[in-house]
């Protein structure tokens, strides 16, 4: 009657994709930031639960990212080696997710 | 005619509850975009309740099996009437907002099954509860499914952070993480949507069977899709921001890594079981996986109080809701007058409970600046300036 195998598998299966998911993206952002391409997102509102970074703050930030930039030891061509690599990254978690939702609604694969 | 009014009546409050889970289950998925500002707070609502809208209209599997299993039904076996099913709705309804009100996020589909289950127990009897199906379908996953997702969030978590861990001082790029964060969470919303709303037309739908209004074993009709989109996307869009507020920030500081981290374990899981065909809670795996997602970042600290008090709210989900469900069926087993005490009960209940809600306020615009919301979150008015140490460690 309890399905053990069922929970089983739904573990299995909800560690690996998410696991794979996340490491793309995370790479993806590692391999930007290697081509010296920082992504900086600031929050949208600052709350209490984060770092709350002022205007002053922001512009530091980007001021380092634009040294780290400039200080990249990479080739140009292997900075846009990486680039791409990390867009392909995201296209790749874009894709799972995309199955994910074709996953999601029934009249897609039934 | 006595028999289309409790038909009526069933619809208006299945609806009713449809709101209630719309907006108790705004948190599960834009509690941590919230709290990491990837999305700001009326946005990320916005998007959830449109996802819910269009999910609802995706799906009516669940639709067709809903409480099928767990209240024998059908030939051969017992009735189920519109009134239980009424007392059963307003046992869900009220408990529903007690936990709102407490800001507890607790799963709403244990709320109606439990409801349900009360009023059965009392309007038909004991037997007529499938208790093995109770145990394997609702009890175990609820065990287990929190645990689960809180490893697979814990072990995302460490994994995002270890990928992307640079020398300190040099940037890391984790404020990328909040792009992916509108995506996962998204993704979790549209999964909500074609599973909860799906249980109210569930609901509707048996309840218009039973009155034969319907053909047996036929499929919700499309007003009662409509409809339920509909209740559940106002519902979402109204924003439980007292529980967005639990989520977001009562059980531990989220950052954008660990936030998409724990939304993707949530959209996972939700998928893998929901496509091998047993229903999880999206309430308990959305807070399995950021109790995981807390444990899984260095230096941040999970609080285990909050944590504690709500799985003491999952532990009293089923038999509260149970019991109140109980009660409004013995009420409703008088006859009509029942009927007429139970609406005014069960209206009184939920007009002191709005009139409770109003002595602290917890809505969109304020979220930011309470700092002691239902005496359990505990955070500074106005941030600490981060010391040396921390602005070198500081994720962008």
């Amino acid at each position: 009657m309890i399905d053990w195998a069922a929970f089983l598998v739904v573990a299995v299966a909800a560690l690996v994709s998410s696991a794979i998911v996340v490491s793309l993206y995370s790479l993806g952002l590692r391999l930007l930031t290697t081509a010296g391409r920082i992504p900086m997102v600031e929050p949208a509102e600052f709350t209490g639960a984060i770092t709350v970074l002022s205007a002053a703050r922001a512009a530091k930030d980007a001021k380092r990212a634009r040294k780290a930039r400039k200080a990249n030891p990479l080739t140009q061509g292997q900075k846009r080696l990486a680039q791409y690599a990390g867009y392909f990254c995201f296209a790749l978690c874009g894709l799972i997710v995309l199955y994910g939702v074709y996953l999601i609604v029934p009249a897609l694969h039934k | 005619m006595e028999f289309t009014f409790i038909v009526a009546l069933v619809i208006a409050l299945a609806l009713i509850f449809d709101f209630t889970n719309g907006f108790h289950d705004t948190a599960n998925a834009m509690a941590t975009p919230i709290a990491t500002g990837a999305m700001k707070p009326k946005v990320a609502v916005g998007v959830a309740a449109v996802l819910n809208l269009v999910g609802a209209f995706l799906s009516t599997e669940v639709a067709r099996t809903v409480s099928g299993g767990i209240i024998k039904e059908g030939d051969g076996g017992i009735q189920i009437t519109p009134e239980m099913i009424f007392a059963g709705l307003i046992g869900a309804i009220v408990w529903n907002l007690i936990t709102w009100l407490r800001g507890l996020p607790s799963s709403s589909s244990h709320a109606l099954f439990g409801g349900l289950i009360g009023a059965t127990i009392i309007g038909v009897g004991a037997q007529a509860v499938a208790y093995d199906v109770v145990l394997a379908k609702v009890i175990l996953p609820a065990l287990i499914a929190p645990i689960t997702v809180g490893i697979v969030a814990y072990l995302a978590t460490r994994l995002a952070y270890a990928i992307t861990r640079r020398d300190a001082g040099k940037p890391d790029g984790r404020g990328g993480f909040r792009y992916a964060q509108i995506f996962s969470s998204s993704l979790v919303a549209l999964s909500h949507g074609t599973n909860d709303a799906q249980k109210t037309m569930g609901v509707i739908t048996l309840t218009l069977i039973a009155g034969g209004y319907q053909a047996v074993g036929s499929g919700p009709q499309f007003w009662v899709v409509a409809c339920c989109a509909l209740a559940i996307a106002i519902g979402t869009y109204t924003g439980g921001w007292r529980i967005i507020l639990t989520m977001g920030r009562g059980l531990t500081e989220i950052k954008p890594a660990q936030g998409f981290a724990a939304e993707t374990s949530t959209a996972a899981t939700i998928l893998a079981s929901s496509h091998l065909g047993f229903a999880l809670s999206t309430t308990q795996v959305a807070s399995g996986s950021v109790i995981g997602s807390g444990l899984g970042r260095r230096g941040s600290t999970v609080r285990w109080g909050m944590a504690g008090q709500i799985a003491l709210g999952w532990l009293l989900t089923l038999p509260a809701s149970a019991i109140m469900g109980a009660f409004a069926a013995g009420l409703a087993l008088l006859g009509p007058i029942g009927i007429l005490l139970d609406i005014l009960i069960g209206t009184g209940v939920v007009y002191v409970l709005f009139q409770w809600s109003k002595r602290d306020r917890v809505s969109h615009d304020n979220l930011h600046d309470i700092d002691d919301a239902g005496h359990v979150v505990k955070i500074r008015k106005t941030p600490r300036k981060p010391s040396r140490k921390d602005r070198s460690k500081v994720a962008l």
